[in-house]
């Protein structure tokens, strides 16, 4: 018997927390570690108007998961280092169909929305300066990216990121939100569900309280509101697999 | 010895092969995508480096086969990769902030130009009047790393020049590259400027110096590249 309120919910209950025009982080490095199955409740439910910020647009060559947001047009603005990653996200930015008021460097993109979860109000990143700070490089800023000098050296000012929801996704998590990861998908998903005001982390596989020891956590439970039940690791291997194989990434098992 | 004819090989594989022998036995290396990935085929004899790569990892190996690839053991293009006993994995605030912090000793990385103050241009190209496509991680690397390596071709595919006096386009990172690889030649970016170091067979210096848009000088011991 549970001596705890599991925050395990459905899909679509947890989803029901992203409306239209709802500010939402996605944890994901170019296509790895992305939460398909909340990424496609959004395309099933056409939610739109969406402030997208996410460490690239996507898997290279689009075609997969949170590549296809954008080919739906439900992104109004994504807070990026890239926009180029997959053709969904450029076309829709060349066409004017999306804002992205600049690229950050994607370790400034980092800190930022780790500044957002860590309760900071942003930090300051010397990389760009001179470059990124150049007149008219990004048109759309409404001022210049500020700037302070310490210590003899100019540092940007940036601002924290945070997030209505954050969606992340884990190997594992338990009933109380205590969610591992597996290999290099660790990525900033703990940032991220730091940062977010409801945060959401899909899984592999829903595992009873205790199960993870404590040092294998690598996102604890406090940080999380829902744990949604995604594809089984099964199941993501294959999806990964194949889609390796068509982008000519990975060679087909011999016949 | 084996013997190997430059004539018959691609550009990708030159750049690839000379950009190799900048690496050095037990450096922390991190390549980025295209040319310089290939890079990694090359390895002299007797050089074994830490590869990084920037969502997260230090010392990772080759592609596995297709039943051995992990959905959640990537590389920064999300290509399956393996890892090489001694390896580490980290969060990505931890990877790139060691990318800024100068934890990674080299980086070879293509280019759209580089100028000759060292100035590398690799993020963005204006389309319907904008820039495209982004900056990813490599702006962190320019920044931080000691030896920035640009591995590119020496012209377009039209013979438009890389190589510039000055770059045009937004940059990567400002006097950062200390050698450029081409499927051509070879230079190092000094204080003064670029330096002349090895030509490809059968391209005389002034050949070189009509597909090059930066003056440079010229290296006593200029020689032809060493490839193997």
């Amino acid at each position: 018997m549970s001596v705890h309120n599991s925050k395990v919910m459905a899909i679509g209950e947890a989803m029901s927390k992203v409306t239209d025009g709802a500010r939402i982080m996605i944890g994901e490095f170019v296509g790895a570690g992305e939460p398909l199955c909340c990424i496609d409740w959004l395309l099933d439910r056409q939610v739109k108007d969406l402030t997208l910020i996410t460490n690239t647009p996507g898997f290279a060559g689009g075609d997969f998961g949170k590549s296809e947001l954008f080919g739906a047009g439900l992104v109004k603005e994504l807070i990026s280092t890239h926009v180029g990653t997959t053709p969904e996200s450029s076309l829709a930015y060349l066409e004017d169909r999306m804002l992205v008021k600049q690229y950050f460097p994607m370790g400034t993109w980092a800190e930022k929305v780790r500044a957002g979860g860590h309760g900071l109000g942003g930090v300051l990143v010397p990389v760009g300066v001179g470059i990124l700070d150049e007149e008219g490089l990004f048109p759309d800023l409404e001022e210049p990216k500020p700037k302070v000098s310490v210590n003899g050296q100019e540092f940007f000012i940036e601002e924290a990121l945070t997030s209505d929801v954050s969606i992340i996704k884990g190997w594992r998590a338990d009933e109380l939100g205590n969610v591992e990861f597996r290999f290099t998908s660790r990525q900033n998903q703990r940032d991220i569900a730091m940062a977010g005001d409801f945060t959401i982390v899909e899984v592999n596989e829903i595992v009873p309280v205790g199960t993870i020891a404590p040092v294998d956590v690598g996102c604890p439970g406090p940080f999380v509101d829902a744990v949604v039940q995604g594809h089984s690791l099964e199941e993501q291997q294959d999806i990964y697999r194949k889609r390796w194989v068509k982008a000519g990434k990975l060679v087909p098992p011999a016949a | 010895m084996l013997e190997f004819n430059i004539q018959e090989m691609s550009a990708r594989e030159i750049i690839a092969r000379r950009a190799a022998r900048e690496l050095r036995d037990g450096e922390v290396v991190n390549l980025g995508l295209g040319i310089p990935t290939q890079t990694a085929n090359y390895l002299p004899n007797g050089v074994n480096v830490i590869f990084h790569t920037e969502n997260g990892a230090f010392g990772f190996g080759p592609k596995p086969d297709h039943d051995l690839a992990d959905s959640d053991m990537t590389n920064a293009g999300c290509e399956p990769i393996t890892m090489n006993p001694g390896a580490s994995i980290m969060d990505l605030t931890t990877s790139l902030g060691a990318m800024r912090k100068g934890y990674i000793d080299v980086t070879i990385l293509g280019g759209l130009e580089v100028d000759t103050q060292g100035n590398l241009a690799n993020w963005a190209v204006k389309r319907n009047g904008k820039w495209w496509p982004g900056i990813g991680g490599a702006m962190d690397l320019c920044y931080g790393t000691q030896k920035v390596i640009a591995a590119i071709n020496h012209t377009e595919k039209n013979g438009t020049p890389k190589i510039k006096e000055r770059c045009t386009l937004p940059l990567t990172g400002s006097r950062c590259v200390k050698t450029i690889v081409t499927d051509k030649a070879v230079f190092d970016v000094v204080e003064t400027g670029l330096i002349l170091r090895e030509h490809a067979p059968d391209l005389s210096v002034a050949d070189i110096e009509n597909m090059t848009d930066a003056s440079f000088q010229v290296a006593d011991d200029l020689c032809e590249m060493v490839l193997f």
